[in-house]
C-alpha cells in the first residue's frame, strides 16, 4: 500500500471510531419516556426532554404563538400503524414578554374545551403539556405487553399559503421549499418505552 | 432523543384526521397569545415608523389603528400577510418587544426580501371529461413598486366554442399618478383548433369566418371609483388569420368598457357577498375593423354564509348586435354554464343571445365544502327561439380545489355526466 493509501485508511479508521463515540453518547444521553398510572389514567414524564428550546423559543421570546402537536400511543408491537390506544392534542404556546413566563392553551375540537394555563417556567410548560396527553387505563391491554410512543412536532402557523393558493400554484416558491436544506423546520421528536405490563408500573394516587 | 421523520409519518396523519386545520386554527393559535392584554405603543416595518414607510394607504391606516389598542395576534398575523402580498415580499414575521410604558409593547415587522421579484405559477387547470385539459402557466415580475410583467403560456378548451392555445404578456401600472388610476396593456397571441362539430356547422353559415390564428393588443386604463368599484375603459385590437389562406387577415377592432361591483358585508352570524359586472366591447369599422358589432355582458353573483352553511345565486345575460367573430359569441356548457350538456350539442357556433342562473348549496365538511348546484340557461340568435336547459350536479370544494360531477336534464337520448377536476374554477 502506498503512503497516500496507507493516510487515507488511517483517517477513514479515525473518522469512524469519532462517529461511533458519537452515536454511543448519543444513545447514552436520549431523554427517557417514564410512564406512571395515576387515578384511572396513563401518564408520561420526560425528565430531559427539551422541546422549548433553539428557534421555538427564539419565537416565543419575539411574542409569537407557536403551537405543537402531541400525540401519546400504546401499541403492543414496537412499529404498530394502528395503536390500541391514544391520545392527541394541540398546545398554543406563548410567552409573556414583560412576566417573562410561558403561557399554554390546550386546543380543543370546542372552545369550550379549552384549558389554559399561566406563568409557567420552561420546564413547568414542558411538563404540563406532556401530562395533558393522558391514556384511559381502560383502554390499554393490562395482560399484555405494550410500547409507549411521544410524538411531538412543532406547526409553523406563519402564512402557510405559500404554495397553493388563491393565484394558484406558486412553482418558484415549490422550488424555494424543495431546494431549502431540511434543518429550517424543528425535526419530529419521537420518544419510546417498552416493552412492559401496565400491571407492573409505578401507581401515584390520582 | 431519536430523531425519526418516518415514526413521526402516523402522528401527521393521524392528526389531520381528528385535529382542526386551516385559518380557523391559525386565529385560534393567535388567539391564546398571552401577551394580547398589552396596548401597542408602536408599529414599525424593517425598524421604519408606519408613518414613514413606503406602503400603500390602506395598509398604512389599518397598521396605524392597531396603535393603542390591545394587541391583537390573529389581526397581525393578517397583517403580516397582507405586507408579505402586496410588497412581494419572501418573508414578513411580526416581532414584539417591550414599550415605553409597562403593559405597553413595540410591534415590528421584520421583512425578508425575495432574492429576485419572479415567479412563476400555475393560476388553474381543468380536466373536463368531454373537453380534455385547460390550463395556464404564468411567469410574473415586478419592475418596479406597482409596475408587474407578467408571461403567460395556456391552452383554453372552456371559454369559446374553439380551443386556443398561445402566449399572453400583460404589463400593469398600477398607480398612474394617483392609487386610483392603472394603466395596463395586454398582448396575445393564439393558435386555435376547431370541433368538427363546429367546421361541419360553419359550413352552412355563409360569411361565418373560422380563422387559424389571432392576435390582440388591448391596453385599457382603470379607475377606482370606490372601494368596492372600479370602472376601466379600452381598446382591442384584434387580428385573425382566417382558415382560407385567401381571404387575408380580418380585423376586430374595439372599444371596450368594463364595470365591476364588489361587496362584502359580514357580521358574525351571516357573511353576504355581492359581486357584480358590466362589460361592452364595442366594433367599430372607424377603429379599421371588418366587423361592426355591440356585445353588453351583464353578471350578478349574491352569496350568503352562516356556519357550515352557504348558498349562492349567479345569474347572466349578454347580447351581440351586429356582426361579431367568432370569440365575441357566447357559449353554455364550461366549467360554470350549464355544467351536464356538451356545448356542441347546444350550439357548436355559440350564440348571440344568452341567459344563464346557477343556484348553488354548499355544506361545510371537515376542511372542503360539499355542494350540490342546479344550473339553467338559453342561447339562441336572433333568428332562433330560446329553448331553456337544465342541469343538476354535485362537486366538493377543498380550498382552491374543486371536483364536480354534472348531469344535464333532458328527456332526448341517453344521458352522459360530465366530470370536472380542476384548480381555481
Amino acid at each position: 500500500m502506498s503512503h497516500r493509501g496507507r493516510r487515507l485508511s488511517t483517517i477513514a479508521a479515525l473518522a469512524a471510531g469519532v462517529a461511533s463515540c458519537v452515536f454511543a453518547v448519543g444513545l447514552a444521553t436520549a431523554p427517557e419516556l417514564l410512564v406512571r398510572v395515576e387515578g384511572d389514567y396513563l401518564h408520561i414524564s420526560a425528565p430531559h426532554l427539551n422541546f422549548i428550546s433553539g428557534k421555538t423559543l427564539e419565537r416565543l421570546k419575539d411574542g409569537a404563538s407557536v403551537a405543537f402537536i402531541g400525540q401519546l400511543t400504546v401499541t403492543t408491537t414496537p412499529n404498530a400503524i394502528i395503536p390500541e390506544a391514544r391520545s392527541v392534542a394541540r398546545f398554543a404556546l406563548s410567552y409573556d414578554i414583560w412576566e417573562e413566563r410561558f403561557s399554554i392553551t390546550k386546543m380543543g375540537e370546542k372552545p369550550d374545551s379549552r384549558r389554559s394555563v399561566s406563568h409557567l417556567s420552561a420546564q413547568a410548560a414542558q411538563n404540563w403539556c406532556l401530562d395533558n396527553l393522558a391514556i384511559d387505563r381502560s383502554l390499554v391491554p393490562a395482560d399484555k405487553l405494550v410500547y409507549v410512543q411521544l410524538d411531538l412536532r412543532v406547526e409553523d402557523p406563519r402564512d402557510p399559503v405559500g404554495i397553493v393558493g388563491e393565484p394558484g400554484i406558486n412553482i418558484t416558491r415549490l422550488i424555494e421549499i424543495f431546494s431549502r436544506p431540511a434543518k429550517s423546520a424543528q425535526p419530529p421528536m419521537v420518544l419510546r418505552n417498552g416493552p412492559f405490563r401496565v400491571a407492573d408500573l409505578r401507581r401515584v394516587p390520582g | 432523543m431519536s430523531v425519526s421523520p418516518i415514526a413521526a409519518l402516523p402522528l401527521l396523519l393521524l392528526t389531520a384526521s381528528t385535529l382542526p386545520a386551516g385559518q380557523s386554527l391559525l386565529h385560534d393559535i393567535a388567539e391564546a397569545n398571552v401577551n394580547q392584554r398589552y396596548t401597542i405603543e408602536s408599529v414599525s416595518i424593517a425598524g421604519v415608523h408606519v408613518e414613514d414607510a413606503k406602503i400603500p394607504g390602506h395598509l398604512r391606516r389599518r397598521l396605524n389603528a392597531l396603535i393603542g389598542e390591545h394587541c391583537d395576534a390573529a389581526e397581525l398575523a393578517d397583517l403580516a400577510t397582507e405586507l408579505r402580498k402586496e410588497l412581494h415580499l419572501k418573508e414578513v414575521t411580526q416581532r414584539l418587544s417591550r414599550g415605553s410604558q409597562p403593559g405597553s409593547i413595540q410591534v415590528n415587522f421584520e421583512v425578508v426580501r425575495k432574492e429576485a421579484d419572479f415567479d412563476i405559477s400555475v393560476p388553474r387547470f381543468l380536466y373536463r371529461s368531454q373537453q380534455g385539459f385547460t390550463g395556464e402557466m404564468d411567469a410574473g415580475a415586478q419592475l418596479r413598486q406597482n409596475n408587474n410583467f407578467s408571461f403567460s403560456i395556456l391552452s383554453n378548451g372552456d371559454n369559446l366554442t374553439e380551443r386556443f392555445t398561445g402566449i399572453a404578456a400583460r404589463y400593469e401600472d398600477e398607480s398612474v399618478g394617483t392609487d386610483k388610476l392603472r394603466f395596463g396593456i395586454a398582448f396575445e397571441d393564439y393558435h386555435e383548433q376547431w370541433s368538427a362539430a363546429t367546421q361541419v356547422a360553419a359550413e352552412s353559415v355563409p360569411g361565418f369566418d373560422l380563422y387559424r390564428t389571432r392576435r390582440n393588443i388591448a391596453p385599457h386604463l382603470t379607475l377606482v371609483v370606490a372601494k368596492a368599484l372600479t370602472v376601466s375603459a379600452g381598446t382591442s385590437f384584434e387580428q385573425m388569420d382566417p382558415e382560407n389562406p385567401g381571404a387575408g387577415l380580418r380585423s376586430a377592432n374595439a372599444l371596450t368598457t368594463d364595470a365591476q361591483y364588489g361587496s362584502k358585508i359580514g357580521s358574525d352570524a351571516v357573511e353576504k357577498t355581492v359581486d357584480a359586472s358590466y362589460s361592452l366591447r364595442v366594433g367599430m369599422r372607424g377603429l379599421g375593423s371588418d366587423y361592426s358589432y355591440a356585445r353588453h355582458v351583464v353578471t350578478v353573483r349574491y352569496e350568503v354564509k352562516s356556519g357550515r352553511q352557504m348558498a349562492s345565486e349567479e345569474i347572466m345575460g349578454g347580447t351581440i348586435a351586429g356582426n361579431a367573430p367568432s370569440f365575441e359569441r357566447f357559449v353554455l356548457g364550461t366549467s360554470s354554464t350549464l355544467r351536464g350538456w356538451d356545448r356542441y350539442s347546444l350550439d357548436p357556433l355559440g350564440g348571440t343571445r344568452v341567459v344563464h342562473n346557477s343556484l348553488t348549496y354548499g355544506y361545510r365538511v371537515r376542511g372542503g365544502t360539499a355542494q350540490i348546484f342546479y344550473d339553467c340557461g338559453a342561447l339562441w340568435d336572433a333568428e332562433r327561439t330560446a329553448q331553456l336547459r337544465h342541469s343538476v350536479g354535485v362537486g366538493y370544494r377543498q380550498g382552491v380545489f374543486v371536483l364536480t360531477m354534472a348531469l344535464p336534464v333532458s328527456m332526448e337520448g341517453h344521458i352522459t355526466p360530465v366530470f370536472m377536476a380542476g384548480m381555481n374554477y
